[in-house]
């Protein structure tokens, strides 16, 4: 039988550091996807970071989306476990994660020693 | 849904009793998979929104619970603009 | 000690130095000497005490949990509480650079005799290339030991032969005289803000992971706050000490920063005045890379970009690109030809109108078992961490009205 550990979402794992395969940081947790919530066995089924994930974080948060493009969908088997960071299963690049800095790398790049 | 639509909803039972508002998910980590298992709602103290103080449990290195109780999935009755809970059954003696 | 220990204690000393002595510090000081001679030297032991007490706290935070404060800022107190803190603190570095990097300019030109203006792009460029290229331990080492230059200035302090029972009189809080209660009240908030800065803590916590110490580091956690900040404590009131022999008496008002220098020179000779410049070039220029790396700092852990200079630039771009842009900011804030005195006034007070904020997460995650195990805040630490918040608290309020009524100090 499989372990099962309890965790409360909010504090444990929303806003909390997303670490990819590489130990490198990939984001937070700006957001969840919960489905079956009509039913009797919800889950989580997605983690959203980036972008307008944000849309529903406040005031402040509905601004900050605006500014922002489109939010990353990490479906939750990508999740290799829970401590106080949440640790994927796979490097950040192939879960289109960190694309801002591979971004703005192009132009910091150009500079020496970089 | 998303967590943060959920969060913060306020919780009635169906007799009309007020318990509060939707604080945090507790969810079971098990086979890969985050199932939800129960809504911890009431009122927060100012520094338990913090987390201090939640008698709850792991470490630094651990995922992390209130100590507060949870309302088990299976008294929901329904999430609509408010979360509506079945009232606890009373005891017989 | 080990050989390491001793290097390690190296970012203790960076932080201190140019968190404690930088151009809020040098300003201060030398006015508050001026103004009232001794009797604002029990305000620098208050200072120093209130930054070991949360720097120690935050440095074990970062260290157990091996993550920086402002991650936690945002998973305790959400996305909206944590930008605002975030948006906050944002402001007050970039006035803060600002500031230090006029002051660099400052004492280039002292030193060089240079122009200000052709100093300030200079003076940039060389802090640039030199966070750049160095690794961060030898920034730390670089300007915190060159910044103990300033040492220079507790010997002219001695040398200059204070009545030393007056001097002892000024760590005794209490009443003053000569100068109004408004204008008294005025330094000790800002003495206070200068010591303790918001920006010093988010620096120290991110060098602690950057530096990669962990739960065996709490004792040299310790030892490093209180030896960095007691040495930075120790310049202050030496600085406060030269300033009230040598100005109070003629009334001169240290407007320039050029004036604790000469007061070097007078006491010391020609090598007091070398080594004094030299250290506050430093410390300042110490305090403006800590500003605009606690800026890059904050903004990368808000939202969980790959941070530190342990990564090669282009790898973290977006924390890269972060403090040059601060650096840009600040040096069109400074080429704007604003007074680079006024600019650190100013600087310094908005600091302390948002220290609250600051210190506020760091006393409740200290205090949170589940996240610090064993190593939560003991009772002493509860005491002290909860005396100053309620400090804190008490001159945030009255930062802006003091500054408004006593027209920056003026009176």
């Amino acid at each position: 039988m499989s372990k099962v550990t309890e965790v409360d979402i909010a504090l444990s794992i929303l806003d909390h550091q997303l670490v990819d395969s590489d130990g490198q940081n990939c984001g937070k947790g700006d957001d969840l996807e919960i489905s079956g919530l009509d039913g009797d066995s919800p889950e989580v089924v997605a983690m959203l970071v980036g972008g307008n994930a944000w849309r529903s974080r406040g005031r402040l948060g509905r601004l900050a989306a605006r500014l922002s493009g489109n939010a990353v969908h990490v479906p939750w088997t990508e999740v290799d476990s829970v401590t106080s960071v949440v640790t994927l299963k796979r490097p950040a690049t192939e879960l289109r994660l960190n694309r801002g800095d591979e971004h703005w790398a192009s132009i910091v790049g150009k500079l020496p020693g970089s | 849904m998303r967590l943060s639509e959920l969060l913060n909803r306020k919780v009635v039972s169906e007799s009309g009793e007020r318990l509060g508002r939707v604080h945090d998910v507790r969810g079971a980590l098990v086979g890969g998979r985050l199932r939800v298992t129960g809504l911890v709602a009431g009122e927060l103290g100012i520094l338990e929104r913090y987390g201090i103080g939640t008698h709850g449990s792991g470490g630094p290195g651990e995922a992390k619970v209130h100590g507060h109780p949870v309302i088990p999935w299976e008294r929901v009755v329904r999430v609509g603009s408010e979360v509506v809970v079945r009232d606890e059954s009373p005891k017989r003696s | 000690m080990t050989l390491k220990n001793v290097l390690a204690v190296a970012l203790g000393i960076f932080a201190a130095i140019g968190g404690f002595v930088d151009i809020g510090d040098l300003v201060f000081d030398t006015q508050a000497g001026a103004t009232f001679g001794f009797q604002l030297l029990w305000v620098v032991v208050v200072g120093v005490v209130g930054i070991i007490v949360y720097s120690e706290m935050c440095g074990r935070v970062s260290a157990v949990s091996e993550r920086p404060v402002f991650d936690l800022v945002r998973e305790r107190a959400g996305f909206g509480a944590g930008l605002s803190t975030l948006i906050a603190s944002e402001f007050v570095n970039l006035m803060t650079c600002a500031a230090e990097v006029g002051g660099v300019a400052l004492c280039l030109k002292l030193l060089s005799g240079l122009p200000y203006r052709l100093l300030i792009p200079l003076g940039v460029l060389g802090l640039v290339v030199t966070c750049w290229v160095l690794p961060f331990r030898w920034i730390e080492r670089v300007f915190g030991y060159l910044g103990l230059g300033l040492l220079v200035f507790v010997v002219a302090a001695i040398k200059l032969h204070p009545d030393w029972g007056q001097v002892a009189h000024g760590f005794v809080p209490g009443s003053h005289s000569g100068g109004s209660l408004l204008v008294y009240l005025y330094f000790v908030v800002g003495i206070l803000g200068t010591a303790m800065g918001p920006y010093e803590v988010y620096f120290y916590s991110s060098g602690v992971v950057e530096d990669h110490w962990s739960l065996k580091d709490l004792g040299l956690n310790k030892v490093t706050a209180i030896i960095g900040y007691a040495l930075g404590g120790t310049l202050a009131i030496a600085l406060i000490i030269v300033a009230a022999v040598l100005f109070l008496p003629s009334g001169i008002s240290p407007q320039f920063l050029g004036t604790p220098a000469l007061a070097a020179e007078h006491s010391v000779g020609q090598v007091g005045l070398l080594l004094a410049l030299v250290g506050m070039l430093f410390a300042v220029g110490g305090a403006a890379i800590e500003t605009s790396f606690a800026g890059a700092y904050s903004l990368a852990q808000f939202f969980g970009w790959k941070w530190g200079k342990k990564e090669r630039p282009a790898a973290a771009s977006r924390f890269t690109l972060s403090w040059l842009v601060i650096f840009a900011l600040a040096f069109l804030v400074v080429m704007s030809g604003y007074d680079p005195v006024k600019l650190t006034e100013y600087s310094v007070i908005f600091s302390v109108v948002a220290l609250p904020l600051t210190y506020l997460p760091i006393l409740l995650v200290a205090n949170d078992r589940a996240y610090m195990g064993e190593s939560v805040n003991g009772k002493l630490a509860n005491f002290l961490g909860g005396l100053y918040f309620a400090v804190i608290v008490a001159i945030a309020i009255a930062a802006i009205p003091l500054m408004l009524l006593t027209n920056g100090g003026q009176g």
